[in-house]
Formats: C-alpha cells, structure tokens, sequence
C-alpha cells in the first residue's frame, strides 16, 4: 500500500513536471518580449545588458531551470500588472474569495448532490427520481451566468431578500455560493444515482437482504461503500475545478477573486502570473487525483489487498 | 404443520403495456428435514416462486397467493420485523455465483458475523468466533486466515462454502439453495452438493434445491417439483420422477439425461488429420510487486500439447477452468498467439504465418463461442449476421450472400422469416444455432466449439448437440469440442483428450476413457458426474492437488517401450490410450 502510494506520488511529479516544460515553452513560442523593440524603445548595448541582467540570454533549458528553481522556492517573480507585490503575494490575496465560494459551493452542492442523487435511486420512476433528474439536467445545461442572472433577479431585484453583489459581507456570499453549488449538486446527483443503481443491481444486495439485513444497513453499509468507489474519483478534480475560481461567477458577481486575473494576464502578456497561474491549476489537479487514487484504493480492497492467494 | 406452504402462487412482473405471469397457480410444501428439489429450465419461475416466499423480488413483481406461509408465518402479511427473522432465521439462501454474491468491500469474516449480528444481540467479537466454527464445519482448514480475506482473493468453490458458512448462521430451519453450483467446475460441484447434504443432516435442515441439472436432483434430494412455464408440470418422490415420470416435459428432461452415443462417419483418414497441434505452448510472463521488487516470472498457461483432430472426426478437449483448454482451443485458431509450437491445418504449418498469408486458412477454421449473446453483432440482422463471413472473403454478389445465408437458417433449424430479426429477438439456443450458421457458411473443415451448450437449459443443449452432430456429418466436418461438462462430451465426441494445470494429461476412444481411465485426475472427473439416477447416489471421497501428483500412474518400460524419467510423460498403454506417467526401468 505505502509502495503504492509513493509510485503514485512519483508518477504525479513526472506529470507535473511535462506539463511544466509545455506550459513553459507555449509561453515561449509566442512572439513579443518584454524587451522587443517597441515596447521598450532602447539602444541595443542598453537591451543586451537588460537580457543578461534577468537572464534572458540563456538557452531556453537553463532559463526553464532557473525558473523552476525560483518555484521550488516558491517565487514565481513579480507580477507586471501590480509590480508592488509579489505574484505569490497577489494569488494568497485573490485566491481567498475564490476558494472561500467556490469551495463552499462544493462542499454543499457535492452532499446534496449525493442525498438527492441516493433519493433518486432508492426511489427510482417516482416523482423523487423525476425531480431530481430535471434539477440535474438544468443544473448542467443552464450555463452559470445565466444561473446567477436569474437569481440577482430573483432574490436581488424582485424579492430584495439579498444584496446583488459585492464583497466581503457574508450576505454578499450566498447567491454566488449557489451559483457555484449548481454544478456539483447536478454533476453528483447524476453519478450518485447511477452508482447506487449499478450497485442495488448487483447480486450481492438480494444476498444481504435475503440474510435479513435490515434495508437501512443494506443502503447505508453496503450500497455507500460501493458506490462511493467510483464517486471518488470525481469529488475532488471537481472541488479544484470550482475552487479556483470561475470568471463568470466572479464577473457577475463582482467578486475580486482569481478568475478575472485569467483574462487579465493574458490580454496584459503577464507572463509571471500566467506562469504562476497555470502551475497552481496544474498542481492542485495533480494533487487532487493523487488524493482521489489514494482514496481509492483505501475503499477499494482489490486494489488495497492485491490478488488472489 | 408444514414448514413451507405454498397455495395459489401467482407472481407477475409490471412491464411496459401490461403486466407478465412468470408463476401460475402453484402449490407445494416442504416438511420439516424434507429435501425438496424444485427443477426447470430458465424462466420456469423456480427461483421466482422460491424468491417470492422470502419476499426477495423487486418492486416490480406483484405476489397473490391463496396461502403462502413459512414457519408459521403468513408472509405476504409479513411486516419488517418479521421478514427479518424469516430471512437468515427461518430460511437461508444460498445463490448460483458466489463470485458475485458477496459484498466485495468487506472480509468473509464481517460479512458472516453481520449476519449473526443481525440475528441475535451478540457481541463483534464472539460473532467473529462463531464464524470461524463455521467455517471450520463447512471444511475450510484455514479458517482464522479466511475471516480476514476478501471475497476476491478466494476462489469460487471456497467462496460458496463460506456462502454456505454464512447461510448456517443462524441455524435456519430450511436452506434454498438456488442454482448452487451451476457457476462451478464438475469436482468442485460434486464436493459442495455432498457438503450440502452433510450439514443439512448435521443442523436438521429442511432443503430446497432448485436446479436444471436432474443430475443435482439425483444426488441431493426426496421429492421433486417439476416446472415449466411458470406451472408444475408434476411432483412425486425423486425415484418415481425418474422411473416413471408422466408428463411430457419431465420425459424429455430425462431423456437429455440418457442420449446415447454413435461414432461419427465418414473416413478418419490417419495419414492427414484435418488439424494437428505439436508441442503448442503458452506462457504469459508476468509481474510481481513486492514493494518496490518487481518479480519477472512465467506462468504456463498451456505447456507443449501434442493434439491430433482427425478428418469427420469429433475430439473432446476437456478439463477444469484454468486447465489451459480454451486457450488451445484459441491457439488453434491463431486467435492467441501461441508461444511455441506447430498449428498444423492440412499439412501447413499455419503457427507462423502473416495476417495476409493466414486467410485462407481462417476460411478454413470457424468458431463458436459459449456465450452466443455477446458472439454476435446486436446491430446486425441475422441475415447480415450469418452472411458476414461470405462478405469479408468476398465470395458471391450481395444477392447471393443474403440467399445464402438464409439458406443456412433453414439449415439450422430456424425459418426463413427469421432472417430479418435481431440477436436479442432470440432465445439463447437460437442465437446459438444462429452462431452456428455464421461458422459454417464458409464450409470449414475445421470447428472450434468453445463450450457451446454451457449457457443452454438441458432440452435446448440436446437439440444443439444432435444439431452439430448433424452438419458433422453432412459437411464431413472436424470438430474439437471444448468443453468441462462430461455428460455431453460422452454422447457426442469420438475421442476425449482431458487437460489438467496446463498439461494433457490423458488422450482416449470416449469410450475407452470412460470405461478404463488410467489418470487419477481423469477418474476424479468422471467420479465426479452426478448420478443420472437417484438410486445410484452415493458418497464420494475427494482428491487434493498433492494427492493426484502421488498417485501418477507407474509403468515399466517393457509396459511401454519409452525411456525411464523420474518426470511424467505420456505413455501409449493402448492403441490411441495415452496416460502421463512414471516410467521406470
């Protein structure tokens, strides 16, 4: 199991590590520089000594090193749009309202999600079942900034319940917490119900029942357990994919999170944040499905105990 | 009183447009200690009626019944409560594939102590003890190892006994054992049904053995139910059943018990076998983890069999799953790469042929799968089914490849009309005939048959047996038969070539093997066939692994005029009788 886990770890780092080196080189296939002739308007001894001073006349493979030394050490440089700061500095700064919604978001939908997903299936072609599907089918096909139009609207302008948008009161929070829960809540009630019926299907259910198992131990025991096998797998990529913040929700919102620094560093070339950014989602992705294996193995004692005899 | 009353048993499934009978109208009681075996083909609503009287059917099924009563209990009115104590207290179940009816996220050891926990206020840890006991008596010599294991790291024999285990539990009055051995191997079959027996003796059990296999009937039970289309077509004691069975339907069941045996015709022609197979060998190499020490290792699959098919001829291959014999059976067919060896196809060496140099010979040599619903295209008509074969050789317009085709459905039995349906319009003996048809379009010489009446109900096997037998003979057909069920290689092959780990091990006329075998696994295997009549029933002593080893056969090299090994070889002790064994000086 421990043999297991490190093999994982080390494949994870080797997936981290490629992604860098393409993320890196994309960066630098792009043409334009900080020091191109039109941005910075100086003599050529002038430039030559810029490029020496910040590196920028090695070869590509010293500078990925020397960049991937300064991450190691957590410096990722200074962001060009707020050279005040550190672009660590700025993403501790942003990321805050990002992963307290986006994170509380999952941590509501992905529960609910599951509760509505198992009502489903335990009560399967009644009106439980047929309510549950509509909620998942218009929780994945509306696009969220539709949602969140709808509930300014609803709770914001014609019930006054909520202030619109805004930050940082905790009633600013709740409609983009909803916008964000939506997906997971869908996404999970979906899963959850066809993995609890993939399971209730299985012969070993009418074994348990037939042994005189009361049904609540049958579902809470024997059909969680299993089914929650293949959810793991979900939960957490999903968690990173809305913790990070989503340009929509953070727009309409007006939410001064991470997601609106995707399009800024793009369109403003800020290399070192972009940079920053896009090793951040990668990591955590790695981190995420590293935790969801080890996860799965610990449920799963197939993987966990190996082979037969 | 009795302690299973069944009255006026209807059960119908709701469906799309209405509502289906899978039980009629039936009737029957079980005593306390009786054995009861309920027999029919599927969908004869055996296990439907047995299911109903634990309340174990889905939502969908609908229950009338003017008395359905177990212990005492009406069980339609039967509430929560008292379905718990029917269920594991009253009556235990045990099911056809062990392999899927345990829970595979837990150990056998929680699995059992859950139940008796279920059952009776008792602590984790004496529940633990008790399950131990049990396994014990189910003959699980490791038993403290195997409360620790998890399903998937038993085979399926251990996990029925365990499945066994757990049904004693709680010393239920009646066990239902439904299917019980269907999923298993002939000895591992006949080891479980004679333990059934003894702890049923042992706890004073009643006994409900549902099967298709009359043969499981003769061993296990008193009386029998006989059911077909949701109805009891008869019930009397078991010898009465099979001495002087009055209905239809049971006389042709027994019939299948008893088909007889005519040699195949037409030439064998010794000098050019249709198909022979030297010293064809199969190893995997495989990997092991020991933290981080990965293993290299080999395992034989199949180690240098010598095979010899000969032309009209029908060869049995023969033995346990994970002897190796589909995998020869696949060889054969260069659908596995063989690891070593000659595939010899009318003088060719085909073993190490190219993709390109190969199809004429796949012309040559069809198959058929055991499982005809996953051997054929759902999205295909039959017509197109049967008539691919002639499409990838490129023989003949469309035109005739259709006529052709359906001319080879009325061959097989099915009309015309069928042409146009789709696979799963069709019962399972159908799709096989169906299979058949597409295998033999192309007019092979050679026929793999992967164990083809393993999935079929036993009148249906009869049909597909005589069918093959059939078109043998009409084509001049060779055929190795594949196959672990020795009823039907009797009444059909010419010649048996049993496997064990891998190896041939003995090679006969069928009926030389079975009236002489030489090799203890061989009479281990024929031992192991349930009797075809309740009178002929009796106790039966098992041979492990260590003990078939110690008793390899001995013989002298004047016995047999091959050189002296310590390692077994195969010997000829007779003309076409090969036996592995010891030859000393």
């Amino acid at each position: 199991m421990f043999a297991h886990i490190l093999r994982r770890i080390l494949s994870v780092a080797f997936t981290f590590i490629v992604v860098s080196i393409i993320i890196f080189s994309m960066m630098h296939a792009v043409p334009g520089g900080p020091f191109d002739a039109n941005d910075m308007p100086v003599s050529e001894a002038v430039r030559a000594k810029m490029m020496a001073q910040w590196g920028l006349d090695q070869p590509l493979h010293v500078q990925y090193l020397n960049y991937m030394w300064g991450v190691l050490h957590l410096d990722f440089g200074v962001p060009f749009q707020s050279p005040g700061e550190t672009v660590v500095e700025l993403i501790s700064r942003a990321w805050v309202p990002s992963l307290i919604l986006g994170g509380s978001g999952v941590l509501i939908g992905a529960p609910l999600g599951i509760l509505l997903g198992m009502a489903a299936a335990l009560n399967r072609n009644t009106w439980i079942d047929y309510f549950a599907s509509t909620l998942a089918t218009f929780g994945l096909t509306i696009p969220v900034f539709v949602t969140s139009m709808l509930l300014i609207l609803i709770f914001a302008v014609w019930l006054n319940w909520l202030p619109a948008s805004g930050w940082p009161q905790p009633n600013r929070w709740i409609l983009p917490i909803a916008c964000y829960a939506a997906i997971p809540l869908a996404t999970y009630a979906r899963y959850t119900r066809s993995a609890v019926l993939d399971t209730l299907n299985r012969p070993f259910v009418t074994v348990l029942r037939a042994k005189g198992l009361s049904e609540r131990r049958i579902i809470f025991q024997h059909v969680m357990r299993n089914s929650a096998i293949p959810l793991v797998t979900v939960f957490l990529p999903m968690f990173i994919g809305t913790a990070t913040g989503s340009i929509f929700v953070e727009a309409m919102f007006r939410v001064p999170g991470l997601g609106a620094y995707f399009v800024s560093s793009i369109e403003v070339r800020d290399y070192t944040l972009q940079m920053a950014l896009m090793l951040l989602i990668t990591f955590m992705y790695c981190l995420a499905y590293l935790l969801s294996d080890i996860a799965y193995a610990l449920l799963n004692p197939r993987i966990r105990v190996g082979g037969a005899e | 009183m009795p302690l299973v009353e069944i009255e006026g048993l209807r059960v119908s499934f709701r469906q799309y447009g209405g509502r289906v009978d899978a039980v009629r109208n039936v009737s029957f009681s079980v005593n306390e200690g009786e054995s009861v075996g309920i027999v029919g083909e599927s969908g004869s609503g055996k296990s439907v009626s047995c299911s109903a009287l634990l309340r174990l059917l889905p939502a969908t099924a609908e229950i009338e019944a003017a008395k359905l009563r177990l212990d005492g209990v009406d069980v339609l009115k039967a509430n929560k409560e008292d379905l718990a104590r029917l269920r594991g207290r009253s009556a235990a179940m045990i099911f056809q594939d062990p392999m899927t009816a345990f829970d595979p996220v837990f150990t056998i050891g929680h699995q059992i102590a859950e139940t008796i926990q279920a059952h009776r206020k008792i602590g984790k840890r004496e529940a633990l003890a008790e399950a131990e006991q049990l396994l014990l008596r189910v003959e699980i010599k490791n038993a403290a190892d195997v409360l620790g294991y998890y399903p998937h790291q038993l085979s399926g024999g251990m996990l029925q006994r365990a499945m066994i285990a757990m049904a004693l539990s709680c010393r239920p009055k009646i066990l239902i054992a439904d299917e019980p051995t269907t999923a298993l191997d002939v000895t591992i079959q006949a080891q479980i049904l004679q333990l059934i027996k003894k702890v049923q003796a042992e706890f004073g059990m009643a006994l409900i053995m549902i099967t298709h296999d009359l043969g499981v009937i003769a061993e296990t039970v008193d009386r029998v139910v006989v059911m077909y289309g949701g109805e009891i077509m008869e019930e009397g004691p078991v010898t009465e059943i099979f001495e002087a069975p009055k209905h239809d339907y049971t006389k042709a069941l027994l019939a299948s018990l008893h088909s007889r045996f005519e040699p195949s015709k037409g030439d064998p022609d010794a000098l050019a076998p249709a198909l022979e197979l030297r010293g064809l060998a199969k190893s995997y190499s495989t990997r092991r983890r020991r933290g981080f020490r990965v293993t290299h290792g080999e395992f034989q699959a199949v180690q240098a069999v010598d095979v010899v098919l000969p032309r009209n001829r029908i060869v049995a291959l023969v033995g346990e799953s994970g002897s190796g014999k589909t995998t020869t059976g696949l060889m054969a067919m260069r659908l596995t790469e063989p690891s070593k060896g000659q595939i010899i196809v009318d003088g060719t060496d085909i073993s190490r042929l190219d993709t390109a140099a190969l199809i004429p010979f796949r012309k040559r040599m069809q198959i058929v799968f055991q499982d005809s619903y996953s051997a054929l295209d759902p999205m295909m008509t039959l017509t197109q089914i049967i008539a691919e074969p002639l499409h990838i050789h490129g023989i003949g317009t469309p035109r005739e490849q259709s006529e052709k085709a359906l001319k080879w459905l009325e061959r097989v039995g099915l009309a015309r009309s069928f042409g146009s349906r789709y696979p799963h319009e069709l019962s399972g003996g159908q799709r096989q005939r169906v299979a058949i048809a597409r295998a033999l379009i192309l007019e092979p010489t050679v026929l793999v048959a992967d164990e083809p009446t393993s999935a079929l109900d036993v009148t249906v096997k009869a049909q597909i047996i005589n069918l093959l037998k059939d078109l043998q003979a009409e084509l001049g057909l060779s055929i190795l038969f594949i196959s672990h069920d020795l009823s039907t290689v009797k009444s059909l092959t010419d010649s048996v070539v049993v496997m064990y780990r891998g190896r041939v091990i003995e090679e006969a006329p069928t009926e030389r093997l079975f009236a002489d075998p030489r090799h203890p696994y061989t009479r281990a295997l024929l031992d192991a066939i349930p009797a075809t009549n309740p009178r002929e029933k009796r106790e039966r002593t098992f041979l492990s692994a260590d003990d078939i080893r110690a008793r390899t056969p001995r013989y002298t090299v004047i016995q047999t005029g091959s050189a002296p090994s310590p390692d077994p070889q195969l010997v000829t002790v007779a003309p076409g009788h090969r036996v592995e064994a010891i030859v000393t000086t």
